[in-house]
């Protein structure tokens, strides 16, 4: 546990160390802030004393915000050759990836902390539904940890950033749009299995404030698979033929 | 010794375990609701009503499978509901599914049962396809039946099972009388407010002449708007229902608007003398409020006309409750030309309580006053703070027993009107009215359920438009800066311990 904790401190460092970081982060407040609070349906658009309006644009800012922090994450020590250094020192390749995974998530869920002014502002003006909001920023966390364990495997498997980059986002696209759109023209026990793999389904069902134990199994299972895969192609050098 | 099969059995497994688990918790789940009004639990007043259950009720969902899966998740989310209706009720419910579409007799038969279908979109072979669906419900208890024509998704599937579970469980429903003859609208001309008493209640109208008494069934009188004026006689009967005991509700607003003059005058009744004497006055001016409701106006701009929404005072929005069984839940409701009301009550055996407000920025205008949509209102239009435009008093209101009254500034608000003129009203409003009569008639089961599911968490109306805009920027911009700020304070940081590094006297 001592060495996740080490990993995870120094990438984080090394995160707030590096301008793309804040670049990455002000961006990210900047669309999420435009759009809950100027533009389109914002809050005080809908006139409601809630921060549905921010929850529904973070789904599509966290979509693109989080493959672009972890497309570097093992595609770069792979390409500087750093990877080799950091797995010949006494850490197994489980606390090198489980470093990596939180120091992401830590980074995500500290970009979402900043986000808390919108909480208390809608808080002084209005009576919005405490319990609601906190589910809400829980599912953004939950969606954040499946996102993140698909963009550290998406990175693990090339050591080029933009393909990185790029594969992170078309495996999110399909969790994201296409298995939603899909299930919506499909029929009976098919229809039921996509619309079941899509993570807006179960983004909705925690952001409205309810926690379903069916939810968490299947953001859990999403991060844990592709935490696994990560592992595995990272062990991929012990291999014996 | 990592072998490649190794790796293989190894991920095939966890994935299997993934998958299995997955499986199973979409059959076995708990769920938590964190809502503040437990909009997704069952409501006390639903379990009140299972737990009294006492002869078995069976209900036969008609529900279409092979449907989109947004459309499932309705038959879904309505088997879930009813596992819990079963339990809650020590399986006094019994439910079975039926797929209509199976075969053409079950078809029929779900339309005989008065199950409406509707025509949703289909994919099939790269062609969109119209088919019928069917989601409906019909529940029995005995020999009686009352039928869900559509379950509608959401709160309002446990509103509608469980008013209709109420409906057939009701015996000897108490009578509720509605005044005419006054002047005062039919019952027809108010569906919304009737579809809802109609669960509980029988209704009835009741016309009063001199030296006549109110049937002795009825247990709550309803007086709405009485445009005309009452004789002598007739205060008396009803002064005589109170003294044994009735209960009435009053919503009158002693001034009205002709809206094709575009003129507001006082009413020429004189109920509200009568009203006056048990204390409650209803003032005989306009109530304004600056926070209130809109009507659309013609503007022509060129060659073009818009209908643009324009603020209009004289429809007030009541945003502000005493906690009171009738007010329980209540959002929003919106008053269609009120009076404030005032209180004068001598008589230290009634008890008189307001129990909803105008907003804090509110006034009075005096009638005769020209309506100008066009007028620009500002803060100095409403002085008076908030009034009082609902109260209810108790006691000997005449005789020597008790009852209750309820008084509402207001009578257009909970009236539709009829044929073209028809309109759809705020739900609160009709909650606010039924909530009122419940209270009259000392059942406040379905309190709980009326007001459940409504949604609207008003933002602060009263906040001026460049405190919203400073707020915007403010919420927009601070969260950038706070970031910033650390960046360059860590960048600092950095450098101090960089300078130190590279400082002579370290070590």
């Amino acid at each position: 546990m001592r060495q996740v904790l080490v990993i995870t401190k120094r990438e984080l460092n090394a995160f707030f160390d590096s301008l793309i970081a804040y670049i990455l982060i002000i961006v990210f407040l900047g669309i999420s802030g435009f759009f809950t609070w100027l533009y389109g349906s914002d809050i005080f658009f809908t006139g409601q004393a809630s921060l549905q309006p921010f929850f529904s644009i973070a789904y599509w800012t966290l979509f693109f915000f989080i493959p672009a922090i972890t497309m570097r994450m093992i595609a770069e020590e792979k390409k500087t050759g750093t990877i080799e250094l950091l797995l010949t020192k006494s850490v197994t390749d489980w606390q090198v990836v489980l470093g990596k995974f939180f120091a992401t998530l830590l980074l995500i869920i500290i970009t979402l902390a900043f986000t808390l002014p919108y909480y208390i502002t809608v808080w002084s003006i209005g009576p919005i539904d405490h319990g609601a909001v906190w589910c809400g920023y829980l599912g953004m966390i939950f969606m954040s940890m499946a996102l993140v364990s698909i963009g550290l495997f998406a990175s693990s498997i090339t050591n080029n950033q933009i393909v990185s980059f790029l594969l992170s986002l078309f495996i999110g696209v399909f969790f994201i749009i296409i298995f939603d759109v899909l299930s919506n023209n499909f029929t009976g026990s098919f229809g039921q299995l996509l619309s079941y793999l899509s993570l807006s389904t179960h983004y909705d069902s925690i952001s409205r404030g309810v926690i379903d134990t069916k939810d968490l199994i299947y953001f859990l299972s999403i991060t844990l698979g592709g935490l696994i895969l990560t592992e595995s192609i990272l062990s991929r050098r012990n291999i014996v033929e | 010794m990592l072998t490649k099969k190794k790796v293989r059995i190894t991920l095939l497994l966890i994935f299997g375990v993934l998958i299995l688990l997955n499986i199973i918790a979409s059959k076995f789940f708990v769920r938590l609701d964190f809502t503040e009004d437990k909009r997704y639990s069952l409501s006390d007043a639903t379990k009140n009503i299972l737990k009294n259950l006492h002869d078995p009720i069976t209900v036969t969902a008609y529900f279409s499978e092979n449907l989109p899966p947004n459309i499932a998740q309705v038959r879904q989310d309505f088997r879930d509901l009813l596992v819990e209706y079963a339990n809650k009720s020590g399986n006094m419910i019994v439910y079975e599914f039926v797929n209509p579409n199976e075969t053409q007799e079950s078809e029929i038969k779900a339309q005989q049962a008065g199950i409406r279908p509707i025509m949703i979109n289909v994919r099939e072979r790269d062609q969109i396809k119209q088919q019928r669906a069917y989601l409906g419900t019909v529940v029995q208890m005995g020999d009686k039946q009352e039928v869900i024509p559509f379950i509608q998704p959401g709160a309002a599937m446990e509103y509608d099972l469980s008013t209709t579970i109420k409906k057939l469980t009701v015996k000897n429903k108490p009578w509720i009388g509605f005044l005419t003859g006054n002047g005062e609208p039919s019952i027809n001309e108010m569906p919304q407010l009737k579809e809802q008493l109609d669960i509980l209640y029988n209704i009835d109208s009741v016309k009063i002449k001199a030296d006549s008494t109110i049937p002795e069934k009825f247990k709550t009188l309803v007086i709405i708007s009485p445009k005309d004026s009452l004789t002598e006689g007739q205060f008396t009967v009803l002064d005589n229902f109170l003294a044994r005991g009735g209960n009435i509700l009053v919503a009158y607003s002693a001034v009205d608007a002709n809206m094709s003059t575009a003129m507001g005058n006082q009413v020429k009744s004189n109920f509200g003398d009568w009203l006056k004497k048990k204390g409650i006055e209803v003032d005989k001016n306009f109530l304004i409020d600056a926070n209130c409701s809109t009507v659309m106006v013609k503007q022509q701009q060129g060659m073009f006309i818009f209908q643009t929404p324009v603020k209009f005072p004289y429809l007030p929005v009541i945003n502000s409750f005493a906690k009171n069984p009738i007010t329980e839940g209540l959002e929003s409701v919106m008053l269609i030309f009120a009076s404030p009301l005032k209180f004068n009550s001598l008589d230290t055996s009634i008890k008189i309580t307001p129990i909803a407000f105008s907003s804090k920025k509110s006034g009075t205008e005096k009638p005769p006053v020209y309506f100008n949509a066009a007028r620009s209102w500002s803060s100095a239009d409403f002085t008076m703070g908030s009034l009082p435009v609902a109260a209810i008093a108790e006691g000997k209101l005449a005789g020597n027993k008790n009852s209750k009254l309820v008084v509402i500034g207001s009578g257009q608000f909970i009236i539709n009107g009829s044929g073209q003129n028809a309109q759809q009203l705020e739900p609160d409003n009709v909650n606010f009215v039924s909530n009122a009569i419940d209270w009259l008639s000392d059942d406040t089961g379905l309190v709980q359920l009326r007001t459940k599911g409504v949604t609207a968490r008003p933002i602060d109306p009263s906040l001026e438009d460049s405190t919203k805009t400073l707020l915007k920027y403010l919420n927009f911009l601070i969260p950038i800066f706070l970031v910033i700020g650390y960046g360059i304070f860590r960048y600092q940081m950095n450098l101090k311990k960089k300078n130190k590094l590279i400082s002579e006297n370290y070590v």
